[in-house]
């Protein structure tokens, strides 16, 4: 059964077993729901309005230094996060990404079409495969994670940059905390911070927590994801704020937008009915998200169920049919990372296991598990909630390649 | 000249960090022992974690995170508060790891038990919390048990005035967890002039907080929702209370081996 002290909102699919926590009210409605409701009792042009106010001291005098920095990737969100920045407030940024390793073509293709159609300069982090691949060895043990490092490359590389190039503004997309389970109001107004890093990107653990006696990991692999020191963001003045606390942020809108404007481009996954998300990583939606599932007892469908029943294009009956069918679809991937990391089938699955969560999984024989009674059931066309959902894709992942990491893409033709 | 304090509060529920508003409602925020970390590492004068489903629970003090966060190795004093029901737990929590405890519930169950604590753990480790709410009849006590409003009982005014706890934490109940509420009548509930005070509720405007610091009895401001929505929030409001006498800003560099 499912541990007794979870119980679920009335509105969309989360519960209060959900990694980033959740608070259900008095009326059985989540805090992400009610944050939610916020996005059509706010007036988002005011709000804008205090985005460009908010923006203006950091334009360069000079013309000679970049106006921001924004965080990229070739997917999820980048494109409209850019086109805002540019060419809504007509900031020059200098756009900068971390190399996961496991991209595919498809997000090479997405991240060369980004800096070609916005004409922006743009940094790579590359930090050598040796070191990715022990801290990917260790996250895996230790925390049941094969993204760690590129949650931590991601989420540290734009700040260690802001330093480097004494530009003090970094502009993200959306907030996950605030979107998923309403940590925040939008009126918060919630800026970057380490310790939401910590805690939630890095499943409480810095890189210098990784380091043990017991380990063969060593402080030469871990020092390229340390946070800069707070006298260093003090001296710059680093701040990093959110767009989604100024602008009514709908992924699917925005994709199908940046689709038409820009030419960003999606494609399927088996686990999933968004087209758009994750489309430039491998393991995102195939091994990473399997773990999720291990850990937690539910994946990134569900995320991405729980926000269109918000945004009013799912019911939660229909929601929930479509959850069930892709959340358990097999992998198609995994084989690229036991290659990549040299590990074995039958040892890869040995590690997932040990981090099953005993509330979710039942350990019915030696290494078998059965999910334990679910409490909800769907049921319904799931084909036909798809349908009207509208998500397209446009291309594959592998782009009519053999399917295989590209661990340095520079470019690619359009 | 003693200096006054900027208490950085971590408000705790199913265990969970949460930002609360009015003793009613809540948002989620994180892993406690993190939240912690991070006002020490900001250099804020001293935490206060307070787990405000221990006592209706009956669940007693979370001795488990309290032993968590005791093995980080802070250097900020640490006040702990909640389910403690006993001059035993008080010395328990102690034990673990707090520098202090703060008392609520006791205070209303029983004021001899929470003078047995003064008198086993010495006064300065013993803050009596007190929510108040203004209302028509003035200022009153919030029991956030039952959620009804009283006077101030003469028994806890003896354990302030006799020296049994050494601050009340004046907590505007109603005002908690939102921007500019704290109602600054509350300072003036029928407490004994001498006893030094902790403002606690909505303090989240630096001239505000200048303002009741500048008070002769207030010793302490205390801030939970607002120093989780920017980086270096207690540094910002350090460097905003210039006109005090409170420890400079302090920004972290790590020393690495």
């Amino acid at each position: 059964m499912i541990a007794a002290d979870q119980s679920f909102c009335k509105r969309c699919l989360y519960s209060t077993q959900h990694a980033l926590g959740l608070v259900i009210d008095a009326e059985g409605i989540c805090s992400g729901c009610r944050v939610h409701e916020e996005k059509d009792r706010l007036d988002f042009e005011d709000r804008f309005a205090m985005l460009e106010r908010l923006v203006e001291p950091y334009r360069s005098k000079s013309g000679r230094n970049y106006d921001c920095i924004v965080p990229v990737t070739g997917a999820q969100d980048s494109h409209f996060i850019v086109h805002v920045v540019k060419e809504r407030l007509g900031l020059n940024p200098l756009l900068v990404t971390y190399n996961k390793y496991f991209n595919t073509p498809l997000g090479i293709r997405n991240l060369a079409n980004l800096r070609i159609k916005f004409d922006c300069d743009i940094v790579i982090q590359n930090v050598n495969p040796v070191s990715v691949k022990a801290i990917t060895r260790t996250t895996l043990r230790m925390l049941g994670s094969i993204y760690w490092p590129c949650l931590a490359g991601q989420t540290v590389f734009p700040v260690q940059t802001a330093v480097r190039y004494q530009v003090p503004l970094i502009i993200w997309g959306a907030h996950q905390g605030l979107e998923q389970v309403g940590m925040f109001s939008h009126e918060h107004e919630v800026e970057m911070s380490r310790r939401y890093r910590r805690d939630h990107d890095l499943m409480g653990h810095e890189a210098d927590d990784l380091l043990s006696i017991f380990d063969t990991l060593r402080e030469e692999d871990v020092w390229q994801y340390r946070y800069p020191d707070d006298a260093d963001l003090n001296a710059v003045g680093v701040r990093g704020i959110y767009l989604g606390n100024y602008v009514r942020w709908d992924p699917k809108a925005q994709h199908e937008q940046m689709v038409s404007s820009h030419g960003y481009e999606g494609a399927a996954f088996p686990r999933t009915f968004d087209t758009y998300d994750y489309v430039d990583c491998y393991n995102y939606m195939d091994l990473h998200d399997h773990l999720k599932m291990v850990k937690h007892g539910y994946s990134k469908v569900t995320d991405h169920a729980c926000r269109e029943i918000r945004h009013g294009r799912l019911t939660r009956e229909a929601a929930l049919a479509l959850v069930r069918h892709h959340e358990s679809a097999p992998l198609r991937f995994s084989r690229l990372f036991e290659e990549w990391l040299g590990v074995e089938s039958g040892g890869l699955e040995f590690i997932i296991n040990q981090h099953r969560n005993p509330a979710v999984w039942e350990e019915v024989m030696p290494n078998r598990f059965m999910r334990r009674t679910r409490p909800m059931d769907a049921s319904g066309d799931v084909a036909t909630f798809e349908n009207d959902l509208g998500f397209e894709a446009h291309s594959e992942l592998g782009r009519s390649r053999d399917d295989g990491y590209i661990t340095i893409g520079k470019g690619y033709p359009l | 000249m003693i200096k006054k304090r900027l208490i950085g509060v971590v408000t705790v529920r199913n265990g969970w960090a949460v930002q609360s508003f009015g003793y009613g409602r809540y948002l989620p925020l994180g892993r406690p022992e993190v939240l912690v970390q991070n006002l020490d590492r900001w250099g804020a004068d001293e935490i206060l974690l307070q787990c405000i489903d221990r006592s209706i629970s009956d669940a007693g003090p979370d001795f488990a995170l309290l032993d968590r966060i005791a093995r980080l190795g802070i250097a900020t004093p640490l006040v702990y508060g909640g389910g403690i029901a006993s001059a035993e737990q008080a010395r328990a929590a102690v034990n673990i790891g707090a520098d202090r405890v703060a008392l609520d519930a006791l205070l209303h169950d029983d004021p001899d038990e929470v003078a047995k604590v003064g008198y086993q753990l010495g006064a300065q480790a013993v803050i009596a919390a007190i929510p108040m709410a203004v209302t028509e009849d003035g200022p009153r006590w919030f029991d956030y048990r039952t959620r009804k409003y009283t006077a101030l009982s003469d028994a806890v005014r003896n354990l302030l005035e006799n020296g049994s706890v050494s601050e009340a934490l004046i907590v505007d109940h109603r005002h908690e967890g939102m921007a500019g509420g704290f109602e600054a009548a509350l300072l003036d509930c029928g407490i004994s002039d001498h006893v030094p005070l902790i403002a606690f509720g909505g303090i989240s405007d630096p001239d505000l907080m200048t303002d009741l610091l500048k008070r002769p009895r207030v010793a302490a401001v205390a801030v939970g929702n607002f120093l989780t929505y920017r980086e270096h929030a207690v540094q910002a409001y350090k460097e905003a209370l210039f006109s005090v006498a409170v420890r400079p800003a302090y920004y972290n560099r790590t020393v690495y081996p």
